[in-house]
């Protein structure tokens, strides 16, 4: 085991309202991959973003080879030798594999770029790493397996020697990841300290030397990979039980309202089967990027479907775009709501009557602002949205009220099934409960409930029935009276085994 | 409900009257201004003539305002004006009853229309480079109608008196005392204005001018908001080309260069925001105000065409400088609280 070449103690971070990180304690050695685990949001991607100078820390002190770092910029931890090789990753996809490499920091003779040289130092570290590309290809042309080794292949042409690797084989087929393993393994012997980070627990027997366990902005526990089993690892991620803070109510469980068989559409939505029924709340859990989004965005319409029938109340619909959706009486408050949810230049009058202008202008077309206003001035008064008047803004909201905006928009309609895309993220409890009441509400009008969410209580003490994705598949169904957080996280971490089991031995 | 208030109450809460006020107030200074330095600016004729010269920049900034809320922009407007010159003078020279060749020119505008929206609604070509392509092919049509030449007085065609009152219905005559070029761009604004402040096409406008994402996702359509946006934009244009037919009693090939321009500057000078999503059709008139008051004021003075050009330059960059300058130091501000 080699020395420690990064010390993270006490480390705190507030960003407005929350405590993303509190005396959180992290250790890296050179010659050690290190898997940093958590649930999303638990903090792992703050705490590097901090190693890697993106954030300053508000308390806590950072050494790395030995030298204590007040605070670190991006230039000035890159200078230290940390390297990040981003889950999406950071590249100028039209120029070329040595552009790419020496962007910010070109050689010249004269005025003139060195290319010359450049591609030979870039075609050195390339060889380094035992893959072949050439320098000069276009990235955008490379595979994405290879676009992550030119990243590291640029990290230790810079000196790199703590490297970050945020969800690395999210992307990468088997082989690529065993020849990815190979290359960490190489890095590992020439004495650099590798942060892992990834989701899939089945890899980490095969690449990690230790594990950091963190939930909540909270430091759990360290310690070597083999002293742990995945129970206890999973346990230490997933912590308490908490169902209180989640008003339930209860009511029988009426007639099928909507089906969905045999969905298809990319490479995150596959084979998707599953049914709503009146007076339930189904939840859909798993990890980011298991294909939730995509499913819900599937079914609105927005993005193409390969295949696949939809019934509501018996009978088939086709939605082929969202204004079907719509007109069907099934509506999507969506995830991002800065990107697809609100009109921020807009008042949250005209974000409110966007989708409901139908009802508001009848067919003429003219807008009626008496009904307009009453449609409005309810909403606001339902959801409690605190604003001045019905005028300013969207943008000026707070983020819980912006999304009550984004979810009052559907409520002035006679919908059937209303989807829920992450509706509580990123807002404050208050206004979570309240948007948890309001599926409630729902819920009673016999309104079919889909509710998209990967904070795992939540999921758990709101929904009736949990359907769990990952990987673009459903891989499990549970009623939440059952279901442990335990028992879902195994489920949302059951990939198609992408590695064989005799690859990877150490 | 006891919050019943006037029109003009409920006008000045919406967004974007700050902007436009300001550029009343303009109009109203420059106005003032020019009169002093000059008191014939005041007379009843300059006036009669102000409102007729303005008209055309108000009919162009109405069309390419709606494009632009949208979050686009129409290159190909100045092009159309010459087509709609050309296309409706030929035709009249030819003897075509003067009401057919109106309704054929508005067509054939449309079409123009149409395709811009499909281009860059439908197919999602970037605007500029789709109405950048309709933009020479509609001057090129200009050109072919009547064989690369301009044409002979429409009287030519259709007879002294119908000659006459073309020219008279969009240019020279008046009523009440003022131009009808002033009374059709008047009724076309208000038309305009109400569809996009209280009808549900307008709503759709400005939201996919604001997020194009959020508004699919609320079913609006995308294309058809689109393509209508454009052809307002054509609509107007093929207005301005009547009236410019009228003015000169023929076809001019080059008749419209660099309106779309004029376009962009009367609605950003009236608070329109070429970003997209932003900004009121009464802007517009106050920014056609503006420039049209600015481009008499300076004639009256005696100032040179190229001075005039560049005080226009210097007040549309001024007047968007200030709207950035104003909401960046609010927004610092909220940051600080």
């Amino acid at each position: 085991m080699g020395e420690v070449i990064v010390s993270m103690e006490h480390i705190t971070k507030e960003f407005p309202g929350v405590k993303a990180l509190d005396d959180v304690h992290f250790e890296l050695r050179s010659g050690e991959v290190m898997a940093l685990l958590g649930e999303n949001g638990a903090g792992k991607s703050t705490l590097m973003k901090i190693l890697s100078g993106v954030y300053t820390l508000d308390a806590g002190t950072l050494s790395i080879f030995g030298k204590q770092y007040g605070s670190l910029t991006p230039n000035s931890a890159r200078e230290a030798g940390v390297a990040i090789i981003h889950q999406e990753l950071n590249m100028c996809r039209h120029l070329t594999v040595c552009e790419n490499m020496f962007l910010g920091r070109e050689m010249r003779s004269g005025f003139m770029l060195n290319n010359r040289e450049m591609e030979n130092i870039a075609k050195k570290y390339l060889d380094e790493l035992g893959v072949d590309i050439n320098p000069r290809q276009v990235v955008g042309d490379l595979p994405v397996s290879k676009q992550q080794m030119i990243e590291i292949a640029k990290a230790l042409s810079i000196n790199a020697r703590i490297l970050i690797m945020d969800e690395p084989t999210s992307a990468l087929t088997s082989r690529e990841i065993e020849e990815l393993f190979q290359i960490i393994r190489r890095l590992k012997s020439q004495g650099c300290g590798i942060v892992y980070i990834s989701h899939r627990l089945e890899e980490l027997s095969h690449i990690a030397d230790r594990v950091t366990i963190m939930r909540d902005g909270q430091y759990i526990t360290d310690g070597n990979f083999t002293d742990f089993t995945m129970d206890e690892i999973i346990a230490n991620m997933v912590g308490r039980e908490i169902k209180e803070k989640f008003p339930r109510v209860q009511c029988p469980k009426g007639k099928k309202v909507f089906e969905i068989r045999n969905l298809n559409a990319g490479r995150l939505v596959r084979d998707i089967n599953f049914s709503l029924y009146e007076g339930e709340i189904v939840g859909f859990a798993g990890l980011m990027g298991a294909g939730r989004t995509e499913t819900t965005r599937a079914i609105f319409g927005v993005d193409p479907k390969e295949s696949g029938e939809i019934y509501l109340d018996g009978k088939e619909i086709t939605i082929r775009n969202p204004m079907d959706a719509i007109r069907q009486g099934v509506v999507l408050a969506p995830e991002d709501r800065k990107k697809d949810g609100l009109c921020t230049k807009l008042s949250i009058r005209q974000n409110i009557a966007l989708p409901n202008l139908d009802v508001i202008a009848g067919k003429s077309g003219v807008i009626n602002r008496k009904v307009e206003d009453e449609l409005c001035d309810k909403a606001v008064q339902e959801l409690s949205i605190k604003t001045p008047n019905l005028e300013v803004d969207a943008a000026t909201l707070s983020g819980g009220n912006q999304q009550k905006v984004v979810v009052a928009k559907w409520l002035a309609r006679n919908s059937r099934v209303v989807i829920f895309d992450e509706p509580t993220r990123g807002i404050d409890v208050g206004a979570k409960v309240e948007i948890y009441h309001l599926m409630n509400q729902l819920k009673k009008q016999g309104i079919a409930v889909m509710f998209v969410s990967s904070e795992m209580p939540e999921v758990m003490g709101i929904a009736d029935r949990i359907i769990v994705m990952c990987d673009g598949r459903i891989t499990g169904e549970l009623m939440s009276e059952e279901a442990t957080q335990n028992e879902i996280l195994r489920m949302a971490t059951s990939f198609e085994n992408k590695m064989s089991a005799s690859g990877g031995a150490q | 409900m006891e919050k019943k208030k006037s029109f003009i109450g409920r006008l000045m809460d919406t967004k974007g009257a700050g902007s436009v006020l300001t550029a009343f107030i303009g109009l109203i200074i420059i106005y003032i201004a020019f009169g002093i330095l000059n008191p014939k600016v005041f007379s009843v004729k300059n006036i009669q003539n102000l409102l007729r010269s303005m008209s055309k920049y108000l009919l162009i900034g109405i069309g390419q305002s709606f494009v632009m809320i949208t979050g686009n922009i129409d290159l190909s407007i100045g092009s159309v004006v010459g087509m709609s010159a050309m296309i409706s003078a030929t035709l009249m020279t030819r003897g075509m009853n003067p009401i057919l060749a109106i309704l054929i020119t508005i067509v054939c505008g449309l079409v123009v229309g149409v395709v811009n929206g499909f281009l860059v609604g439908k197919f999602k070509l970037p605007p500029f480079i789709a109405t950048l392509g309709t933009m020479f092919v509609a001057r090129g049509v200009g050109y072919i109608v009547n064989g690369n030449r301009n044409t002979d007085n429409i009287a030519s065609g259709i007879g002294k008196e119908a000659g006459d009152r073309f020219q008279d219905i969009f240019y020279y005559g008046k009523f009440l005392g003022v131009f009808n070029t002033f009374w059709i761009a008047l009724i076309i604004f208000i038309i305009f204005f109400f569809l996009l402040s209280r009808t549900r096409t307008g709503r759709h406008i400005y939201a996919i001018g604001s997020n194009v994402d959020a508004a699919r996702l609320s079913g609006v359509d995308v294309v058809m908001t689109t393509t209508k946006a454009y052809l307002v934009s054509a609509f107007c244009s093929v207005v301005v080309g009547f009236v410019l037919a009228a003015q000169s009693g023929m076809g001019n090939m080059d008749a419209g260069n660099m309106y779309e321009m004029y376009g962009v500057a009367a609605g950003v000078i009236g608070g329109v925001s070429p970003l997209g999503g932003s900004g009121i059709l009464l802007g517009t008139f106050a920014g056609a105000g503006v420039w049209q008051t600015l481009e008499n004021g300076l004639n009256m003075i005696h100032a040179q065409v190229g001075f005039q050009r560049i005080v226009i330059g210097v007040i549309v960059v001024a007047s968007v400088l200030l709207d950035v300058v104003v909401r960046n130091s609010n927004r610092s501000f909220k940051k600080k609280k």
